[in-house]
């Protein structure tokens, strides 16, 4: 008893019964996700056949590998790169996902966001799967010891409760509460700790927000986010998930290392300016800066919830002569049912340039700014040279943001066209 | 192994908080990996003569929340190549810390660093009693104890020499 969720997660993985905030042990991931990428992958697939003598995984169904950076791709060596995840896929029997869309969306999609399973890749924006109830760290190079051991050392991270509260307001999203909230409680306010969110304005979220909200637990110092599965996320969950587990929740005496209370009523769009993800300002402290580039896309956007707001912005309108907004669907899931509901069609007509889902719009690869160019993002992140050159400005903001601004070329107010 | 204790002198302070890493080497820089080319340009834009003043065993200092943001590795690569031996700072980022760990690279949680140091004090770190002297003040501070898993692979020398050491 008086366990968070999180707690109950490693205590199961861990072998370790009753775990505390702050006990070490061995955790067996669930699931073992990676994007194929250079440095990443292709040296851990070296490692554990040069340095650890492995021919093996240990239970290849526990792995699943992404081609979601470099697609499609634009040199011979990326191809290269594509083909050795491929081919080591293959000899050891574990899957490899490509051109379905951005993995962490795709890993939701297939059923690697199991309630109550935990969940290992490098990259940190896997936290979005703690929108179903999973434990989803991301790790950086400790990855390694999730493909040569079958547990990888973990202490066990407390938690920071956050509650939200209060109804949010039209053209006002997750995008913005989670920034708010960052402006609200610091950059740092769960360093170390597990964010996990609840409350009724929470619930009240679509579950591709609140997998944005978990998306960026980086941002807020948390090694991931997590929420208690509600039934809409197991009535998701249900019929997807890859393994049986039993949904576990936070008790009610759990303790927690802090618990904070926003009421998201009053909350107006936000942007974060760059060059820091620390950097949240009101939009309208920018309202009317020239841009040149919108984009609309990224693991922490790019989903049915915000194409929808923002084919409602731009139908009937256009997008400003000059102006590049480039839309990239989260997945081709996301896609397909984008096309269904007539939401491609309406932002098309607009003016927008929208392609298959890739992660290539949001670390620079794709639709890249030069010198002096700015853009309005619903990318992960706007730290400098992210989206071209160094001397380039991102602006983060809500797919509504995006929209308004692609119509005026200016940084503009969503709420003024809703 | 890490010695029980470590001295050295402080290379450079970086005073601002949430301090992304990429900075150090310039992001312009950050996909270069020859460790030669990242030496020329390693704190270019803080001090253009860190390169000839830095000596082996020398620690950088951070503030509160040292490697926000999305930090890469070649920061610290060029760091450890130029003779730094570890980073203390006021608190750390997660991310970095997690990753500058399984580099095998030491790093000091000690709140009250910014104050107990200037550049080019010299400090002894105690690994036993955790602590952290500025030698010219003689002046204490504790540091954060290890997690038992990250002392292990500090120890190993990195996460390859921890996992080829790990049962």
């Amino acid at each position: 008893m008086k366990q968070t969720i999180t707690e109950k997660i490693l205590s199961r993985a861990g072998n370790h019964p009753n775990a505390r905030a702050g006990d070490e042990l061995i955790a067996r991931p669930d699931f073992v996700i990676a994007y194929d990428f250079p440095g990443y992958t292709d040296v851990i697939f070296q490692q554990m056949k040069e340095e650890f003598a492995l021919d093996k995984v240990d239970n290849p169904d526990r792995f699943a590998l992404f081609i979601d950076h470099m697609v499609p791709a634009v040199t011979p060596k990326e191809e290269e790169l594509h083909i050795n995840t491929r081919t080591w896929g293959k000899e050891q029997g574990v899957k490899v996902y490509e051109r379905l869309g951005i993995g962490h969306q795709v890993s939701v999609e297939l059923g690697y966001a199991t309630p109550g399973a935990f969940a290992v890749h490098f990259d940190g924006h896997i936290s979005q799967l703690g929108a179903y109830g999973t434990l989803a760290i991301g790790v950086r190079r400790h990855l390694l010891e999730a493909f040569v051991k079958s547990g990888i050392q973990m202490k066990v991270p407390a938690t920071q409760r956050v509650s939200l509260t209060g109804k949010l307001g039209k053209g006002v999203m997750a995008r913005d509460v989670f920034h708010h909230m960052i402006r609200t409680f610091g950059p740092s306010f769960a360093r170390f700790q597990v964010l996990q969110f609840t409350g009724p304005a929470y619930y009240a979220l679509p579950l591709e927000e609140r997998q944005t909200m978990a998306c960026l637990a980086m941002f807020s110092g948390a090694v991931t986010a997590v929420s208690d599965p509600d039934d809409i996320a197991l009535a998701y969950t249900q019929s997807r998930s890859r393994i049986s587990l039993e949904p576990v929740t936070s008790d009610v005496d759990a303790i927690y290392a802090g618990n904070q209370e926003l009421d998201v009523s009053n909350i107006e769009p936000i942007v974060v300016a760059p060059p820091s993800p620390a950097n949240t300002k009101p939009l309208s402290e920018y309202k009317g800066l020239d841009l040149q580039v919108g984009y609309l896309g990224s693991c922490a956007s790019g989903r049915i919830e915000d194409l929808q707001i923002a084919a409602d912005i731009l139908r009937g309108k256009k997008v400003r002569d000059g102006f590049q907004l480039h839309v990239i669907p989260t997945s081709q899931a996301v896609m397909a049912e984008a096309s269904r509901r007539g939401l491609l069609t309406d932002l098309i007509e607009a003016g927008a340039f929208v392609s298959s889902p890739s992660c290539d719009y949001c670390f620079g690869r794709q639709g890249v700014m030069t010198d002096g160019q700015r853009a309005i993002s619903t990318g992960t992140l706007n730290v400098k040279g992210r989206m071209g050159s160094v001397n380039s400005e991102i602006f983060i903001a809500s797919a509504a943001t995006v929209a308004a601004s692609a119509i005026e070329g200016k940084i503009a107010d969503p709420r003024d066209y809703l | 192994m890490l010695k029980n204790t470590m001295k050295g002198r402080v290379a450079f302070i970086f005073e601002q908080d949430d301090f992304d890493v990429d900075q150090i080497v310039g992001v312009e820089n950050i996909k270069i990996k020859e460790v030669d080319s990242l030496i020329k340009v390693a704190m270019r834009d803080y001090d253009p003569d860190f390169g000839s003043l830095v000596e082996t065993g020398d620690f950088l200092i951070g503030a509160a929340n040292f490697g926000y943001g999305h930090p890469h590795y070649p920061p610290m690569i060029a760091m450890r190549a130029m003779g730094i031996a570890g980073v203390i700072a006021e608190s750390f980022s997660p991310g970095y810390w997690r990753g500058e760990i399984a580099m095998g690279f030491p790093q000091f949680e000690c709140p009250g660093i910014q104050s107990l140091v200037q550049r080019w004090d010299g400090v002894e770190i105690d690994l036993t009693e955790h602590t952290i002297t500025n030698l010219r003040t003689s002046r204490s501070l504790p540091f954060t104890p290890w997690s038992v898993g990250d002392e292990e692979m500090l120890q190993c020398g990195g996460i390859v020499q921890y996992l080829h050491h790990r049962k």
